[in-house]
């Protein structure tokens, strides 16, 4: 997928723009959390379950050269073919040649955010094949010509208007109304049957690799990824190296944080797992599957103090809880993964230089690492690639300068005091008459766009003198 | 390239990698234990099983027996489809029900596109997630479970179990007689779909309705109270 990250603030503002679409992002932006937290509130296992599972994934990406191998060892017992690719291109001509050694013409894919991150979809139709994506939000932005704006909810940004005259553009099925949402998923429902009934290779993702049996876990609500599991003759499951956990029930013990942590549900209508072709006693299923795993970046994070970041279960949490996702949207971050986590990981998986505004766009309110079910320290990390920003010198020269000139002053307290007492005094003076400054000097960004409230009183440092001064003149007395 | 890749994929990791061997990695594992028992919505396992089936928007029945069952697998297709007709898996124990207790009259395989109504026998019922389980194979095509637009599911009351981390082994123990399944399925719900403007809507792209029955002894008033307890919500 192309990166449009360097442009985020240009993207931002236009998001904000339209208006419609804010309107949508403020709704999901009030909903969303609700709904998580009464999901969490009826399962007072949370934090112990929170604590549980960040012990195995911390253990598991511990010894994750172990675990992999024996995940291998075990998928190629079960009757699977294995691939390993190091980059996206690496994964997209893998699955191509597999596509080509079966002639295959038509491909039925399933939600996978890897698949995303190296533009396969996009890499197979130049090679003429079609590929049909089968999650209902993911197929609606292929046929609209977008890009997912949600891990999750990939064409939450769209109203249902936009759903329902798209649907009439694209689908040739004569007359009809499409007036309400039932009528549009049914409608996709049939077109996609068919695709479904005629496609030679269906692709899917994996939610978790079980080191212990071989077996891959796919967790959705459609039963898309199952449609396409099961029904063509060919399956490749494309995933990364670090989904991999030691044993399925450290994989069923994740569901109970993710799913909730993503729709609020305590569990998805379909959790299957599969461990590789048809057997003999099968009536039907793939003849043949590969799985093919991706690093792109992973190892090296892993070695890394950002290792952390490979724990996310993807569950978009920490987007529904980002003041900045919710004003935004997803397509602001101008690549595959959006929010706190997309400022993390975006960076990591591309380069800092393409995507040095993400580590920015953050409030550092902390609510992101509070809601996150792996208990990822993103504030932590956007701040860390903020200071990589200024080391590497990707942060305009203009704020080096006042960082520079900002810690220089604060190796000196006495002129730090000093001269903040007279900027105080000197904004009280300008702000006298309205309460508050228009332009702030140096800050013309900043005040373009909010007003300044003019302080009050003295600094704090000047006020807490202040009363030291005046308990001691009392103590005296 | 993937072998090439391979090595150097392993080698990266195993620098990234804590030094330990099998053995020091396998006692780690250990330690970790299990996952926190997660809460039901009851004490008792088979009503926490229906009410949570209910709360996942299955709808649920209970029958005393397999003569039960197939009445009560009669009604639901009259009250649905005016039918006696349905597909059900080559499982042995759907081949053993006395489907002519109430006439019906099923069509043992795999389901065909346009057959809008399938039958299958779950393994497992799981309370916690309120899911049945059933693995893939000639008694239950997976075709079944997500083709058909009404599904229902019968599960035996002594095969509920609480948790996942009781259902695991269990599925195990199969795994160890017949072999490991091509697929293992936990059902939780019709299939749904809230990608267009956050808006729920039943039958994605798998079944509209999911229907449970579940087969033997319950708890007196077990089904009742599942009932009410979901109505209050
Ligand atoms: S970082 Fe945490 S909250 Fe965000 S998607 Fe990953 S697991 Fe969910």
């Amino acid at each position: 997928m192309e990166q449009k990250s360097d442009t985020f603030l240009a993207n931002a503002a236009t998001a904000m723009n339209d208006t419609a679409a804010a309107q949508r992002r403020d709704i999901m932006a009030a909903f969303t959390p609700i709904i998580r937290q009464q999901s969490i509130d009826g399962f007072s296992s949370y934090e112990p379950t929170r604590k549980h599972l960040k012990r195995v994934r911390q253990h598991t990406l511990n010894h994750l050269a172990h675990y992999l191998a024996e995940f291998e060892t075990q998928a190629l017992a079960n009757g699977n073919h294995v691939h390993f690719a190091r980059t996206p291109q690496e994964l997209n001509s893998t699955v191509l040649d597999i596509c080509q050694q079966h002639s295959a013409r038509r491909i039925a894919k399933g939600k996978s955010m890897v698949t995303e991150e190296t533009g396969l979809t996009a890499e197979l139709e130049k090679a003429g094949l079609q590929v049909i994506e089968t999650d209902l939000g993911e197929y609606i932005v292929q046929q609209a010509g977008e890009t997912p704006s949600h891990i999750v909810g990939p064409a939450l940004h769209k109203s249902a208007d936009d759903v329902r005259q798209l649907f009439l553009d694209i689908h040739p099925l004569g007359e009809r109304e499409l007036e309400h949402t039932s009528d549009m998923v049914a409608e996709a429902r049939e077109v996609l049957r068919t695709h479904f009934l005629q496609a030679e290779v269906g692709i899917i993702g994996a939610n978790a690799l079980i080191a212990e049996n071989g077996y891959a876990m796919l967790v959705t609500n459609e039963g898309n990824g199952d449609l396409c599991a099961n029904l063509p003759p060919v399956l490749v499951i494309c995933t990364t190296i670090d989904r991999v956990l030691p044993r399925a029930e450290d994989a069923t013990a994740m569901l109970r944080l993710l799913v909730r942590s993503a729709t609020g549900q305590p569990q998805t209508c379909y959790t299957s797992f599969y461990s590789g072709p048809r057997r003999a006693q099968d009536q039907d299923g793939p003849v043949e599957v590969h799985i093919v795993l991706l690093d792109n970046e992973r190892s090296d994070i892993l070695d890394s103090e950002y290792r952390g970041i490979l724990e996310c279960l993807r569950c978009g949490a920490c987007l529904n809880h980002c003041p900045i996702y919710q004003s935004v949207g997803g397509h602001a971050y101008g690549w595959v993964y959006q929010g706190p986590m997309g400022s993390v990981l975006t960076p990591l998986l591309t380069s800092l230089e393409q995507s040095a505004a993400l580590p920015n766009a953050c409030t550092a309110c902390g609510r992101c690492e509070e809601v996150c079910p792996a208990d990822i320290p993103l504030p932590a990390m956007l701040r860390d690639l903020r200071a990589r920003e200024y080391t590497e010198k990707l942060t305009p020269a203009r704020w080096r300068f006042g960082i520079a000139a900002h810690a220089w002053l604060a190796q000196r307290p006495r002129l730090y005091h000093s001269l903040s007492g007279i900027a105080v005094k000197l904004l009280r003076l300008l702000g006298r008459r309205k309460g508050y400054l228009r332009h702030l000097p140096f800050a013309g960004g900043w005040s373009s766009q909010r007003d300044f409230p003019a302080p009050q009183a003295a600094t704090f440092m000047q006020q807490l003198h202040d009363k030291q001064r005046r308990e001691r003149q009392r103590h005296e007395h | 390239m993937s072998t090439e890749a391979r090595s150097a994929i392993f080698a990266r990791l195993q620098t990234a990698s804590a030094e330990a061997t099998a053995n020091d990695i396998l006692r780690e594992s250990w330690a970790l234990g299990h996952a926190p028992y997660p809460p039901l919505p009851c004490e008792n396992t088979e009503q926490a099983f229906l009410t949570n089936v209910l709360s996942n928007r299955g709808t649920v029945d209970h029958a005393q027996d397999r003569s039960a069952a197939v009445k009560a697998i009669g009604r639901y297709l009259y009250t649905h489809y005016r039918t006696q007709r349905f597909v059900a898996g080559n499982d042995p124990r759907l081949a053993a029900m006395p489907w002519r207790d109430a006439g019906l009259l099923p069509r043992f395989g795999t389901v065909e596109v346009g057959e809008p109504l399938t039958v299958g026998f779950a393994r497992l019922g799981v309370a916690e997630l309120g899911a049945t389980v059933s693995w893939t194979g000639k008694g239950n095509p997976s075709a079944n479970n997500l083709l058909a637009e009404h599904h229902i599911t019968l599960v035996d009351s002594a095969d509920i179990v609480a948790t996942s981390e009781d259902a695991w082994p269990r599925i195990q123990a199969d795994m160890e007689r017949i072999g490991r399944p091509r697929g293992i399925n936990f059902v939780a719900g019709p299939s749904s779909t809230a990608d267009i403007e956050g808006q729920l809507v039943c039958g994605a792209h798998g079944p509209r309705a999911w229907h449970v029955i579940v087969i033997g002894k319950l708890p007196k008033d077990a089904l009742a109270n599942a009932l009410a307890t979901t109505a209050d919500k």
